[in-house]
């Protein structure tokens, strides 16, 4: 048999193929015009969710705004939004961005999310949120939904205590915000001050630790000032206390700050 | 009819060239077309679908009825295009009733459309 006989067919099914290709990716490729927010870029994601969020600081209306992340799959809203919260908070995003994406994580983290979210079609790969690995524990409170700090009534630092948890890998300022019903607040904000600079953090960016919860890591030698924003008082002297181990063996200290807000005077 | 046979085998070697390119085409087509069509997976908000669109605007005016912010209200719209805000607001709230959205949304959606009414409106009234 003779081979070569085929090989013009050869010939012209690659040039065929190739043809086919270069006129279906590139000449006149399947265009996307219609697209859903699943597949958008995940710069515009964030933006997404942080559109979410506000809308949803506006609104309240949770359902809504479980219905509208759903249209953006991910295993774990509550830990995405948290984590965009921090990362917008790093980069100076407004307050009230921020603020909206901790009251929502928190929301979430208290309510899970009552719908099965769609697969994505388009080969969407969310970002996976890392896994808190801190052991703290902090008992949640049952509560039917997220409590707001009633305006003009300013926290009060109802508890000081210094912790010496060999599970905590590093020192921190650790701040539990509960309004006057004992309920944790989310969505306060914390001002940081020591000798060369300052930070500012917000509770409820960590919906695995309790929505009213937040924390600041301090280094060792270091004396802070922390004020609530929603505070009159600051708390002075905050620094790394040594503790001592079980075998003796020092290690340091954090600190448990519990601010509530003052029940109103009838 | 007597073919010399050079001239028989040219023909055969043109037909089944042609015949490759053909079915190459039509496969690559299929490929590149059906089986691993180009994929679109960084979009952008501008290509959202109407419906999509629609609910994004709906947030941005739901963001602004809570904050009073038209400056952020306009970044936020900037990203769905090019068309000015006041149209993609309209257009919002055209598909809105289309689709028979509650009052409620169609209110907060021209609060939103007035706000940008007065914006394009108050240059003018200091002018010439």
């Amino acid at each position: 048999m003779n081979k070569g006989k085929w090989l013009p067919l050869v010939i012209g099914l690659l040039l065929g193929i190739a043809a086919g290709l270069y006129y279906a990716w590139v000449v006149n490729p399947v265009e996307y015009l219609e697209t859903a927010p699943a597949a958008l870029r995940d710069e515009y994601k964030a933006d997404y969710y942080s559109l979410i969020a506000l809308a949803y600081a506006s609104t309240d209306d949770l359902e809504r705004a479980q219905s509208r992340l759903a249209q953006i799959p991910d295993p774990d809203y509550a830990s995405t939004l948290s984590q965009l919260a921090q990362i917008r908070l790093a980069a100076g995003r407004p307050e009230r961005e921020v603020r909206a994406l901790a009251l929502l994580a928190a929301a979430l983290g208290e309510s899970p999310a009552p719908f099965a979210t769609t697969p994505s079609t388009q080969g969407d790969s969310s970002p996976t949120p890392a896994t808190a690995t801190r052991t703290a524990t902090i008992t949640r409170l049952p509560r039917t939904n997220t409590p707001t700090a009633t305006p003009g009534a300013p926290f009060e630092m109802v508890e000081k205590e210094l912790v010496c948890n060999l599970d905590l890998k590093v020192p921190l300022i650790q701040i539990e915000v509960i309004d006057a019903a004992g309920q944790p607040v989310p969505g306060i904000e914390a001002l940081v001050i020591w000798d060369e600079g300052e930070d500012h953090f917000f509770t409820g960016l960590k919906p695995e630790l309790g929505i009213g919860y937040a924390d600041f890591t301090m280094q060792v030698g270091v004396s802070y000032t922390l004020q609530l924003v929603d505070a009159d008082i600051p708390v002075t002297g905050l620094f790394a206390e040594e503790c001592a181990g079980e075998d003796g063996e020092t290690f340091p200290g954090s600190w448990l700050l519990t601010f509530q807000q003052p029940a109103a005077e009838n | 009819m007597w073919q010399n046979p050079a001239n028989a085998m040219k023909n055969t070697a043109r037909t089944r060239l042609i015949a490759g390119i053909a079915l190459g085409l039509v496969l690559g087509l299929l490929y590149g077309w059906v089986i691993r069509p180009v994929k679109y997976v960084d979009t952008t908000p501008n290509t959202l679908r109407a419906d999509y669109r629609t609910e994004y605007v709906l947030m941005v005016a739901e963001a602004y009825s809570g904050d009073a912010d038209l400056d952020a209200a306009l970044i936020r719209l900037a990203a769905l295009g090019s068309q000015p805000p006041l149209d993609i607001v309209l257009e919002a709230i055209d598909y809105s009733i289309e689709i028979d959205r509650p009052r409620s949304e169609l209110e907060v959606l021209n609060r939103l459309a007035n706000q940008l009414r007065d914006l394009q409106a108050s240059p003018e009234i200091g002018g010439p």
